[in-house]
């Protein structure tokens, strides 16, 4: 990679000082899917979505891809897709996160481990890869790179799994901006926690970033239907989340959240101080928050669906103004929109199903348009019919989706559709981090 | 002598050390017949030393993700605790159990069907299995080790300056395998080392059900001198038949700690179906093997689960109660499979006994092969670019 990517390195101790009004005050922060404070984000209309694709043998070159489509109701080409890089083989590839700068994209394979690292910025409508870390097990034992999180010149990652066993037991890792190794913990095995990880969400007001836990290789790797009816397999899911001091990267606190706790997000409303996530398995809402001695504490708030049924809850995606959150359950591909106005009694009053397995969901930072994907796993999507692969933008109101386009993932010949990003054509008007000259207009920065 | 020279006359002496055949006696714990090694396959420690590192590496799959011990884990009994039945390459199912490596020298004919007769051979099963390591070729595999820095020399040193061909690739991982031998167990002390005491009354009390009322010992038999606890020989159970007939399942499944679900096997027709699986048969095309499969070795046996040839029975217990109901009936059952009637407090004497068959070095075993994993440096390219015609 070139260089000019590494232009700003800010001390950690700058980081609370940076982001101290990310949360609390100025305008709110959205999730626009899953973003690090540390990215600044498109509040107008995204004119792009990247979609990180699972190759399909069989399907066009059968390799894994990222697809660019345009989002854009103003463009010739809306809905269509515009852009593919194909990366080389079926690595099983699954979370792609933003550089704090947003002018890179990073890419991981649960399975090949390798970490692609794209140009988004030069041409945002033609992405370049330009750079594949293949160290990433070698460096850090680690097996399943899956998050991507940018902290100010660094990038956290969450791995899966491990290379002793393909089970559970894993850590989190940091390399730096540049595509280099720069540390990794263990997932803390004391104090109540399994070593299991899977996401992570960073709050830089209270110093803290939240992780939560899944599976290991041996099980995200099997095919659905025969890890179900696998005793031994469904012993080996992740029951804990965990609290973590931000900059000494030590675990502060391991919660219970039994059934496999996945998708983490922060409330960015002014003034909120608690998270969310749901637990796969057992179909539970569950909220952290502050007591009144300033310990962290969870609680499981809510069920969805009908748990006897494993529904199965994927992908959230909070609003900006924390008010809603969407949840998407699986099995039977729908999407729940959860009133979480009072966050410790959240309430799903709309649903509505979107094709035969949904999986990820992301909304534009007004709320106003939401896109979901239909990829989970290679080999947890269903097979032969139900085995639907798309990218469906929809229009929200307040009271109804309404389909605005889809794009079917096999017709196009490109694989299973998973993780979506945002972006700008223009990122002139994105000002990224830079903490080092200005810290505190981050927010106003954001297009 | 010169320092240099010293290095050299240490090099030599270790070379000539590394040779010399092993004692197979030092590789055979008490309670283990005699080790059957094959003339042509002297056990000799570069030999042994190098199928180790062979067996931790990963690269050895297509992918570079799969080596022999992900599914074959040393700190799970050689086995996979965590899976019922195994996956491979990119996921890719696998119809039956992870058989542990340990005591596998004396196993006769190998998988579960028996469709293999020698270590040596055996090992190109699943480095070129499509749904397990999933090489393209045998040459592929070849050449990737050719080239991988850590094995630079070693197969010329094994092998009189034979390098890796494949041949030796199989020489080296069969000579690993024969030394994964585990017994002196505490039953191994009481039976044939004179330790009275080694074995607690209900120990004792379930070794007594073992060869007696509970008639384990008809398949798992047991010597005056020795004991390899199988018949090497193939049964059918009735496991094999009911997944074939589809016999309508339940499945009890946990979605947290103490928090189960009941699922039909219905719920799950979105997804892979059962791979049909008839045993023994589809090695020797004789339907009086339909669904029979090799009795495995009960050596370590505590802590080789799940267990049966798809991992179906999770403990001991559950074996257990299988047998005493006298297996699944099907035309082909095998009529040693009979009900037999055992009161709570024999079962546990059973488990008891069987728990005491866990051998004194597992932990060393686990330990020299974690040693032995070489790195995770990728190859620089791929062997299919990388080659070059060496005439």
């Amino acid at each position: 990679m070139k260089s000019k990517q590494i232009v700003r390195r800010p001390r950690l101790s700058l980081i609370a000082l940076a982001t101290a009004a990310v949360v609390a005050g100025g305008p709110a922060l959205a999730d626009e899917t899953s973003c690090s404070p540390f990215t600044p984000l498109i509040k107008g209309q995204e004119d792009l979505v990247y979609v990180w694709t699972l190759g399909v043998k069989g399907v066009g070159d059968g390799s894994d891809k990222l697809v660019t489509v345009d989002v854009n109701p103003k463009s010739k080409s809306y809905g269509k897709v515009i852009h593919k890089l194909s990366v080389g083989g079926r690595g099983e590839i699954h979370h792609v996160g933003l550089s704090d700068d947003r002018r890179y994209l990073w890419g991981g394979a649960l399975d090949s481990n390798k970490i692609f690292i794209f140009d988004i910025g030069t041409n945002p409508a033609k992405p370049k890869l330009v750079k594949t870390i293949n160290d990433f097990v070698e460096k850090t034992g680690f097996v399943g790179p899956h998050s991507f999180i940018a902290m100010p010149g660094r990038m956290l990652i969450t791995p899966l799994s491990n290379k002793k066993d393909h089970g559970g037991e894993t850590g989190i890792a940091v390399y730096n901006n540049k595509g280099e190794y720069v540390s990794h913990n263990a997932m803390p095995k004391e104090g109540g926690g399994d070593g299991y990880g899977y996401d992570a969400a960073i709050n830089p007001q209270k110093n803290v970033f939240l992780t939560s836990s899944f599976t290991g290789w041996n099980n995200y790797m099997m095919d659905l239907g025969k890890m179900v009816k696998d005793g031994e397999a469904m012993k080996r899911f992740g029951n804990t989340s965990v609290m973590w001091d931000m900059k000494t990267m030590k675990p502060l606190k391991v919660f219970q959240t039994p059934g496999a706790p996945l998708e983490v997000r922060w409330s960015w409303k002014s003034g909120d101080n608690w998270a969310v996530t749901t637990t796969a398995l057992t179909s539970k809402i569950w909220v952290y928050k502050q007591d009144a001695k300033g310990e962290w504490q969870v609680k499981d708030v809510a069920t969805i669906g009908d748990p006897a049924k494993i529904p199965l809850p994927v992908d959230i995606s909070i609003t900006a103004d924390s008010r809603g959150m969407w949840i998407n359950t699986f099995m039977d591909g729908t999407a729940r929109y959860w009133d979480m106005s009072d966050p410790m009694k959240p309430k799903e009053v709309f649903n509505k199903r979107i094709g035969s397995q949904v999986n990820m969901v992301s909304q534009s930072f007004d709320g106003k348009r939401v896109y979901f994907t239909s990829s989970l796993l290679g080999n947890w999507d269903k097979k032969d019919k139900d085995d639907e692969q798309y990218l469906k933008a929809y229009n929200w109101d307040g009271k109804d989706l309404k389909l605005a386009f889809e794009i079917d993932f096999y017709k196009e010949k490109l694989g299973r559709a998973h993780h979506m990003k945002f972006q700008a054509r223009d990122l002139s008007t994105l000002k990224p981090l830079d903490s080092a000259q200005s810290a505190l207009p981050l927010l106003a920065q954001s297009r | 002598m010169s320092l240099a020279g010293l290095a050299i006359l240490v090099a030599l002496v270790a070379l000539a050390a590394c040779g010399r055949d092993l004692p197979t006696a030092a590789v055979v714990p008490l309670g283990l017949p005699a080790l059957p090694v094959p003339p042509d396959a002297p056990l000799q420690k570069a030999r042994v030393d190098l199928g180790r590192t062979l067996f931790m590496d990963r690269r050895l799959s297509h992918n570079n993700t799969l080596s022999c011990a992900m599914c074959h884990v040393p700190e799970q009994g050689f086995t996979s605790n965590e899976l019922g039945t195994a996956i491979g390459l990119e996921g890719q199912t696998i119809r039956r159990n992870s058989p542990t490596i340990f005591n596998v020298a004396y196993v006769e004919q190998l998988f579960h069907d028996g469709r293999e007769f020698s270590l040596e051979n055996q090992a190109w099963g699943p480095l070129l299995a499509g749904n397990e390591m999933a090489n393209p070729s045998i040459g592929y595999v070849v050449e990737k080790i050719r080239t991988l820095p850590e094995y630079t020399g070693r197969f010329e040193a094994a092998f009189g300056g034979r390098g890796p061909d494949m041949m030796t690739i199989g020489l080296a991982l069969a000579a690993y395998q024969r030394t994964v031998n585990s017994a002196n167990s505490r039953f191994d002390r009481w039976r044939y080392g004179g330790e009275a005491n080694a074995l607690n009354a209900e120990e004792q009390a379930g070794f007594a059900l073992f060869v007696g009322k509970a008639g384990c010992v008809a398949c798992h038999p047991v010597g005056e001198k020795a004991a390899l606890f199988s018949d090497n020989r193939f049964h059918n159970t009735g496991i094999g038949y009911a997944n074939s007939m589809e016999l309508p399942r339940r499945h009890r499944v946990q979605l947290a700690p103490g928090e189960f679900v009941v699922v039909e096997d219905k719920a799950l027709d979105s997804f892979e179906k059962r791979q049909p699986d008839v045993g023994r048969y589809e090695v020797t095309l004789d339907p009086a093997d339909s669904w029979a499969y090799r009795t495995p070795i009960l050596r370590n046996v505590a802590l080789t689960g799940p267990y049966m040839h798809d991992g179906s029975l999770a403990t001991l217990e559950d074996v257990i109660e299988f047998y005493i109901r006298g297996g699944i009936d099907n035309p082909q059952k095998d009529p040693l499979l009979k009900p037999v009637g055992l009161a709570p407090g024999e079962k546990r004497s059973l488990a008891a006994f069987l728990r005491a068959l866990t051998g004194d070095n597992v932990a060393q075993l686990a330990a020299e092969a974690r040693a032995a994993a070489p790195g995770d440096a990728l190859p620089a390219k791929d062997p299919a670019s990388s080659y070059k015609r060496p005439y």
